[in-house]
């Protein structure tokens, strides 16, 4: 049995829940609760706190499933890569704590990829009208999760959209976004701007100068200045500028 | 994910679905992807990563080369056959996605890019592609 105590269903970012949901994994009918379909996980929990989770990046796919044939339910099929087993459910519990996937393998890691191990999940809805509505609630949910190894979507705009009619209206052109040189940029920096560059070039200036062990540089806090933003620069080219910045360390 | 407002005109069956960001539209446009959205409305045949395969008919492909089918015929790597009234195949897990004879592959992508450009309504990074015309506002 692949159940996992304690978890508890999404609160945010649930796109559709479905109750008097049949899991049935593997073969294996898990008994009748709630599907959800959240941006973060799936899951589905069989109310009395007992329930399992999957990673999106681990679903190789999803379908509708009519076919009375193959299966004697109308429902939801999901094929996740990987075995979902107590290891893997544990892996993702722990991982539901953070926010991104890391390095390390998820369920569905290459491994498992490489011998062609799958899970098929089925979710079988006592509201078979519902199954158009968790379908495409999963697709909008797989398509925020991209593939994080795939090398050919480079992924030219990361972090903030590029707004074309936004940046239209600011520069009066159309272009592509266009990054300022050294001497248009600092002519547009704001008084703060000013700060942050100076600040920034005397972390790194300092974060140089480590490696001679200056006087007046806290060799064990490097760390932290990159950390709160808020340094105390005893070697800094420009001495003094922070000496009424809040000491933390 | 935002709507961009202006769509495609639809092409088969159903709603049509347009890029649903400007990051996608960019990483479409620079890759071959533009091809396999030219795919919208063609039944084709997908071969998955785990040996199994997919036939239908393309209601949408995204950037992330997420394609999604109608009516399909799906066989599994044991040579199991089901049908699926629709079906989500995530982009990792695709290995080859079949062009169907009659189409022809440039005039594909050059109609993609078009839509695209129409879309954005500005020169592409290759520095202003001057056939394209430029909407004025």
């Amino acid at each position: 049995m692949v159940l996992l105590k304690n978890l508890r269903p999404p609160t945010e970012g649930v796109r559709h829940e479905q109750a008097e949901t049949t899991a049935v994994m593997g073969g294996e009918k898990l008994g009748c609760g709630t599907l959800y379909v959240a941006e973060t996980r799936l899951s589905w929990f069989d109310g009395a706190g007992l329930g399992f989770c999957l990673e999106y990046p681990t679903i190789g796919l999803h379908a509708i499933s009519r076919d009375v044939s193959a299966y004697p339910q109308e429902h939801l099929y999901v094929m996740v890569n990987g075995k979902v087993g107590d290891e893997n459910v544990a892996e993702m519990a722990e991982k539901a704590d953070d926010e991104e996937e890391d390095d390390s393998s998820s369920s569905g890691g290459d491994d498992d990829d490489e011998d062609g191990a799958i899970t098929e999940i089925r979710f079988v809805p006592s509201d078979k009208a519902a199954l158009e509505s968790m379908f495409s609630a999963m697709c909008e949910c797989q398509a925020l999760h991209p593939d994080p190894e795939d090398d050919d979507s480079d992924n030219d705009f990361e972090g903030e959209e590029y707004d074309v009619e936004e940046a239209e209206a600011e520069h009066g052109h159309a272009d592509i976004p266009t990054f300022y040189t050294c001497d248009e940029g600092l002519s547009t920096l704001t008084q703060e701007g000013q700060a942050t560059l100076e600040r920034l070039e005397g972390m790194l200036a300092q974060s140089v100068a480590q490696q001679y062990h200056m006087a007046g540089v806290r060799t064990e806090e490097t760390n932290a200045e990159f950390e709160d933003g808020m340094e105390v620069d005893a070697a800094a080219m420009e001495a003094g500028q922070f000496e009424d910045a809040d000491v933390e360390h | 994910m935002e709507s961009e407002g202006t769509g495609f005109p639809p092409s088969g069956s159903g709603p049509t679905e347009v890029f649903n960001s400007i990051r996608e539209r960019t990483i479409a446009e620079n890759s071959m992807v533009v091809l396999l959205q030219g795919l919208q409305g063609e039944v084709t045949t997908v071969d998955l990563r785990n040996e199994s395969s997919a036939r239908g008919r393309v209601v949408n492909v995204d950037a992330f080369m997420n394609i999604r089918l109608n009516d399909v015929v799906y066989r599994d790597g044991r040579g199991q056959v089901t049908q699926l009234q629709d079906l989500f195949i995530t982009g990792r897990n695709v290995r080859y996605v079949h062009i169907p004879d009659h189409m022809d592959i440039m005039k594909t992508i050059e109609s993609q890019l078009a839509k695209i450009h129409r879309v954005r309504n500005f020169a592409s990074h290759g520095g202003g592609r001057k056939e394209y015309k430029k909407n004025t506002k």
